[in-house]
């Protein structure tokens, strides 16, 4: 059941933004970012679309937690083809929202599509944490007109470049 | 139980599956990047059934179609049980576009990740020469050596890996105008900044500050209306002494107040009074319906725009400097006036004015036209103005205050703030509550004309208390003004 034909582990980056540069980096970030790590590569969401790079390669370095999410058996080119895919209907760049649909929106829907398992939900939770609160409502305006894409990552675009 | 007629209108044509299921019928959902349909099959057909029910319903190949559940692909031999495909679950269903190999070079010359044509190992290296180009911003994040110069972000944090990124110019602006916005909403993380040495020596660079200037399309639309400004943006002295201001907030607060004292001493001239507010009305009434067109019905932003328009004043400026002043001080406030209504441009205009003490009022004006009529702003200015609570706590934190008062002193924000015609009354009523209610800061009479005062006992005018008389009479601008506009005010039908 482990191994069919060959299978990929799946990795979960968690960048905690409390700290460090990242700080300075995404202020209102409120949180974390996430990324998947899969065939060697790192791959997240931000205002710029879907974007990947060398693993542990954006801005902000190394992550701070890494969760496995285990093993998927779709190789490459398929996840090619479905981010290609996603890049353009649901995770376009201008889809962003710092809340609603960020980048750990991504993480959480491509790690079900690879393997079937969800990131830790406390991630999942945050944004609606904060919208909950009274401060969070009213920051909501200036939050959603914020992007956040960390740097260092090229965007993946299918067919012609929109970035 | 079993559904299998084939009548049951939840199940789709098929009486192939039906025939063979004598097991329930469950609805799984299927999901691609695009859409996602709920198809009901039994439970115990094969996954090339479920496929063909797919393509029926996808309009699809069969052979297009990618089953994946549970990060296991689903092989057409296999069936629905075997991977634990039950009722209510989601398998997610990847459509192969026929042209891989050349949905794979097209990606590849369009600078993207490169989804490797030659799965796999390429990759890594495709990745590494675009992201190599950003040198070391990708490696070494911490590093904030700017290793392009031409990149004007390079200070800050590193962001120049962003420029480089292919993503081409436009998203700079995009992230520059991001950045703004967080820089705005984040007074601390400015000072931050702003304290770091290299964007302090970034911004010892003239020509890279100007650089950077320029390059806001938002500037270049204030330099057309405003001529001043770019005179001003080439002035190298200027330049430098402005980004000397910039980078010391105490230093401009210091020069704020310099200004306001001169042209406070400036009333006190016979006949001066007049002639400076003769020159306001003459000059603020166009800057003033320049401001307006470009800020539209947003005091905030007025205020803010004011501080741009100051921009035209070195012109001002530069007329009143013939205007004899006999007290020895302003001589030098004259020259620092200069600098210092050019700071309060340059520094309206540099996005990095550190605004620990400004957040709103000056900094934002400059690149912040843009941030103004951001719609996120716009929508947390009128969700401010209609709670007023809100704009309550917003200017009672300390810096607010401070900026508050640096904006009243300067005569020219006063007059501007008291302009009736402002749409929304009520928040500016507020602001002039905050203002008188700034008790113990807002300086009495006696301490704000402390220096004129001084000046006129050293003349030889005595009576201190005569002395006060006269410079209250005269006031200082926005006394008046605030007089004049809670008296109108309160007669307007507004």
């Amino acid at each position: 059941m482990d191994q069919h034909d060959s299978t990929f582990g799946v990795q979960l980056f968690i960048y905690d933004l409390s700290r460090g540069m990242a700080r300075q980096l995404s202020p209102i970030m409120l949180g974390e970012h996430t990324s998947i790590v899969v065939y060697g590569e790192e791959f997240f969401y931000g205002g710029a679309g879907i974007s990947s790079c060398p693993p542990g390669g954006t801005m902000l370095g190394p992550p701070d937690t890494v969760v496995e999410l285990g093993n998927t058996e779709v190789t490459e080119e398929i996840f090619m083809d479905y981010l290609s895919s996603l890049g353009e209907t649901t995770y376009s760049g201008d889809k962003y929202r710092l809340f609603e649909h960020n980048c750990n929106t991504f993480t959480n829907e491509v790690a079900q599509f690879l393997t079937g398992n969800k990131i830790p939900s406390y991630i999942t939770d945050l944004p609606s944490e904060v919208l909950s609160t009274p401060f969070g409502q009213v920051l909501r305006p200036i939050l959603d007109s914020i992007h956040i894409a960390p740097p260092g990552g090229n965007v993946i675009s299918s067919q012609n470049n929109h970035s | 139980m079993a559904e299998n007629s084939g009548t049951d209108p939840a199940v789709e044509t098929n009486t192939e599956e039906n025939a063979a299921a004598s097991a329930t019928i469950i609805k799984v959902t299927v999901k691609t990047p695009k859409d996602k349909e709920e198809i009901a099959i039994a439970e115990d057909s094969s996954v090339a059934q479920f496929k063909e029910e797919i393509s029926k319903r996808f309009k699809a190949n069969q052979d297009q179609l990618v089953l994946i559940f549970a990060g296991k692909i689903l092989k057409d031999g296999d069936t629905l049980g075997q991977h634990g495909i039950k009722d209510g679950l989601t398998v997610h269903l990847v459509i192969k576009t026929a042209q891989k190999t050349s949905g794979g070079g097209s990606s590849q010359t369009s600078a993207s990740s490169g989804p490797g044509p030659s799965q796999g190992n390429t990759d890594g290296s495709a990745n590494s020469s675009p992201a190599g180009n950003l040198g070391t911003p990708q490696g070494s994040a911490p590093s904030l050596t700017p290793t392009q110069p031409p990149n004007m972000l390079a200070g800050f944090g590193d962001l120049s890996g962003l420029a480089n990124l292919g993503m081409g110019s436009a998203n700079f602006m995009e992230l520059q105008q991001q950045m703004q916005r967080q820089l705005m909403s984040n007074p601390e993380m400015l000072s931050q900044i702003m304290e770091n040495p290299l964007v302090q020596s970034m911004m010892s660079n003239p020509d890279l500050m100007r650089q950077m200037i320029v390059a806001n399309p938002q500037m270049q639309q204030l330099m057309e209306r405003n001529p001043e400004i770019s005179h001003m943006l080439n002035n190298p002295e200027l330049m430098r002494q402005t980004m000397e201001l910039a980078r010391n907030p105490a230093m401009m607060q210091e020069m704020m107040r310099n200004q306001d004292r001169a042209l406070s001493n400036l009333e006190s001239i016979p006949g001066g009074y007049n002639a400076l507010r003769r020159m306001y009305t003459d000059i603020q009434e166009p800057m003033f319906s320049a401001a307006r067109e470009q800020f539209g019905n947003n005091p905030f932003s007025a205020l803010g725009g004011n501080t741009d328009n100051s921009g035209a004043q070195p012109s001002r400026i530069e007329n009143r400097e013939p205007l004899p002043n006999p007290w020895g001080p302003p001589d030098t406030a004259a020259a620092t006036t200069t600098s210092g209504t050019a700071t309060t441009t340059s520094s309206t205009t540099s996005s990095t004015t550190p605004s620990v003490s400004n957040p709103l009022g000056i900094s934002s004006s400059s690149l912040g036209n843009g941030m103004f009529n951001s719609p996120g702003m716009q929508s947390l200015m009128q969700q401010i103005s209609e709670n007023p609570q809100l704009m309550q706590n917003m200017l009672s934190a300390p810096y607010m205050r401070t900026m508050m008062q640096s904006l009243a002193q300067n005569p020219d924000i006063a007059s501007q703030v008291a302009r009736p015609s402002f749409p929304k009354q009520q928040l500016m009523q507020q602001m002039l509550q905050m203002f008188a209610g700034g008790n113990a800061s807002t300086p009495t009479p006696e301490v704000r004309f402390q220096q004129q005062l001084e000046q006129l006992s050293a003349m030889g005018f005595i009576n201190r208390e005569a002395n006060l008389q006269a410079l209250i009479a005269t006031g200082s601008f926005g006394d008046e003004i605030w007089k004049s506009y809670s008296a109108i005010s309160s007669r307007l039908p507004l």
